[in-house]
């Protein structure tokens, strides 16, 4: 019993940290049509801000509030700079984005030295119940990643900005003839989606450590839950999250891991083959 | 003004190094001999490391020790007369680049012997090229899994023997019978774990579980369950980052170090233990060649780690993971046959080197055991504690590679 209950509580932690990480990647995906591979590099800078903050001796919560807000920013700027001239052709958009994810990473990786570094959790420690032991920041993960979800369902579904912003992304001519900035929405969309990666990141160093490659880890699964998920909507690529996440932690307990990580994937591609559309359908929030 | 006047020589001094190292094409460097000598040409050592990839912090270090011990070398007059001149090209941690790169130093460069390649997939790459095609000597420096037994190829870093038959049973004095052995899924765990596995069970002790892992797997939370549920006392790991510090934190956070468990892993040098907070890895046990602690004891540990942090401070450590150690000692077994032999081709070093010894090298002396292209060395137990090592246990003499 004691142990069915630590099993379903890491299952759900490791779900929860897949989400996280989705959910920036899903909004730009489904929202804008650009699948951004620079998204786990955004990650990347998330973790590094966070690790900065501690290593100039500051409190990590405000490189983790940090984080959010400068990547966010980042965002905004390379959306200006780059990402818009890519919208009428996707494919290179792709490209696009991998370079500036091969900059960000490389970049990266020249200024932390190659090295793996610690970065501490604010809270510690773990949580005692009986004989078992629960990660406190695993368990605030979980927390905060409800919370996001929430948040971000509420933005785009009750507010008039997310009302603005799906306008904008699903008839770009019709919302300007309404009066509203494209070019702004655009980039407030790629904005927050890259905030809520930096957030992702910011939040996973403490658990993983900070590397070069701790973006590009999670790039692909999160790639294949979008996929299993649904592009077009904000719930579709979080359910696909919390599917992937799930089986990626869930199957290493009943089977050989290197057989696991390879079943993830081949059941990700069955699934698709025969529900191309995804988990959810359609546009939407 | 005294100040000043010491960093403006002192920078000189570092700009005729840098001016002095011409770049012949991307990732070459030399470092020219520093005298001419009408009579005879330069003896020429070559350098293949990983100086860009994820493992360049390793790469650099080697780089840096060859660049340390051929400056000495050349101060004291050369070699055989000689001045030596230096090519270090980068192997990039990429197999398929180190192949070109590595041709370079041979075909181009004509280098009298190779030392380097960190990765066991990396010296299977290149030694090839180096021994079979390009007819050169090599050495490999690293910690590795044994069983490369390659005319011409000389292994300078510790093999599994010497880094589990004294270790092991320390283990089992001082954590438990119990291991648990959890790998990452390639050569160097599961040769390794063949030979721990012996020395473990010849010692009374049991394996519960060998598991192995992707790579990249970064969540542990089904093997640390199955650690803390089958009551491990000792988990002699061989999982790689970036998975181990994400695994050392969930044992710790599921109350394995709490209950009285050890962690044992014996490629964690100085350079491993940022990955995780102090108390994450308090008394994890590892058995290496050299550790920065013994500059405490040994006056000439202390002499090559202070010669070394002066000409290279910074980040690259040098550590005995990150084969600096076998680098250094790979290079003065070479210097000592080179000497022996009275000169560079290729036979007659490797057959001085076959039994060449050093009095002095980081933790203590080295010698070649005949017939086996293998070192013996001093091995050394450390426990960590708050974060650096203290050491707790020496070999007696020096340890035998017992390999080919």
């Amino acid at each position: 019993m004691a142990n069915a209950f630590v099993a379903a509580f890491e299952i759900l932690s490791f779900g929860a940290i897949i989400v996280l990480i989705v959910l920036g990647l899903g909004i730009i995906a489904s929202m804008m049509g650009i699948f951004n591979f620079a998204q786990g590099e955004f990650v990347l800078l998330g973790a590094y801000i966070t690790y900065l903050a501690y290593a100039k001796g500051l409190p990590i919560w405000t490189g983790m509030v940090a984080a959010p807000f400068l990547v966010g920013a980042l965002g905004f700027v390379l959306e200006a700079l780059i990402i818009r001239r890519f919208y009428a052709a996707p494919i290179v958009a792709m490209l696009g984005t991998y370079a500036l994810g091969l900059i960000i990473r490389e970049s990266v990786r020249g200024l932390i030295g190659g090295f793996y570094l610690t970065v501490p959790e604010p809270i510690g420690g773990s949580i005692d119940i009986g004989t078992m032991h629960i990660s406190a920041w695993r368990f605030t993960i979980i927390v905060i990643t409800l919370l996001v979800m929430v948040g971000c369902y509420l933005l785009l579904s009750r507010t008039s900005f997310g009302l603005r912003m799906r306008a904008t992304l699903e008839n770009p001519s019709l919302a300007r003839a309404s009066g509203i900035s494209t070019p702004l929405m655009y980039g407030a969309t790629f904005a927050f989606g890259s905030a809520l990666a930096g957030l992702a990141g910011a939040l996973i160093v403490p658990v993983f450590s900070l590397y070069a490659d701790l973006g590009i880890r999670f790039l692909i699964q999160g790639f294949v839950a979008v996929m299993v998920g649904g592009v077009g909507s904000f719930i579709g690529p979080v359910a696909g999250a919390g599917v992937i996440g799930t089986l990626s932690a869930a199957l290493p307990w009943v089977m050989a891991p290197v057989v696991a990580d390879v079943l993830v994937f081949v059941l990700a591609i069955a699934f698709i083959k025969f529900r191309p559309q995804g988990l959810i359908a359609g546009k939407g929030v | 003004m005294f100040d000043r006047q010491l960093s403006r020589r002192r920078f000189l001094s570092n700009f005729a190094f840098a001016s002095g190292a011409v770049a012949t094409g991307v990732g070459s460097w030399v470092i020219p001999a520093p005298w001419a000598n009408a009579a005879e040409a330069p003896i020429k050592v070559g350098i293949a490391t990983d100086l860009t990839g994820p493992i360049a912090y390793a790469g650099t270090a080697d780089a840096n020790v060859a660049k340390m011990l051929v400056k000495q070398m050349n101060d004291a007059g050369g070699l055989l007369g000689r001045p030596l001149e230096l090519y270090i090209e980068d192997t990039a941690s990429n197999e398929s680049v180190a192949v070109g790169n590595v041709r370079k130093l041979i075909q181009r460069d004509k280098v009298d012997m190779v030392l380097g390649g960190i990765t066991s997939s990396m010296r299977n790459a290149i030694k090839d090229p180096i021994v079979a095609r390009g007819k050169t000597l090599y050495i490999y420096p690293q910690l590795y899994e044994g069983k490369e037994c390659t005319p011409y190829l000389f292994c300078t870093g510790p093999t599994p023997a010497q880094q589990c038959d004294e270790f092991i049973p320390w283990l089992i004095k001082n954590g438990g019978k119990k291991f648990a052995l959890p790998s990452a899924n390639y050569v160097w765990p599961h040769t390794l774990n063949v030979y721990a596995r012996k020395v473990i069970e010849a010692n009374g002790g049991e394996v519960v579980f060998e598991e192995y892992y992707p790579l990249d797997q970064v969540d542990f939370s089904a093997t640390v369950n199955r650690i803390i549920s089958n009551k491990v006392d000792v988990v002699f790991n061989t999982v790689i980052p970036p998975g181990v510090g994400p695994f050392f934190k969930q044992l710790y956070e599921a109350g394995f170090l709490k209950n009285g468990g050890r962690l044992a892993c014996v490629y964690y040098d100085e350079n491993t233990l940022n990955i995780n907070q102090a108390a994450e890895i308090e008394g994890l046990a590892s058995c290496l060649d050299y550790f920065k602690v013994l500059t405490k004891e040994n006056p000439f540990d202390a002499k090559i780690q202070a010669a070394y942090e002066k000409d290279f401070p910074g980040n690259f450590l040098f550590a005995a993971g990150s084969a600096a150690t076998g680098t250094y000692r790979g290079l003065k077994l070479w210097e000592a046959a080179v000497k022996e032999a009275g000169k560079v081709d290729r036979d007659s070093v490797a057959a001085a080197l076959d039994h060449a010894k050093i009095a002095e090298g980081p933790g203590g002396p080295a010698e070649m055991v005949p017939g086996k292209r293998h070192c013996k060395m001093k091995m050394y137990t450390a426990v960590a504690k708050a974060g650096n090592y203290e050491i707790v246990g020496r070999s007696d003499g020096l340890v035998d590679p017992k390999e080919c």
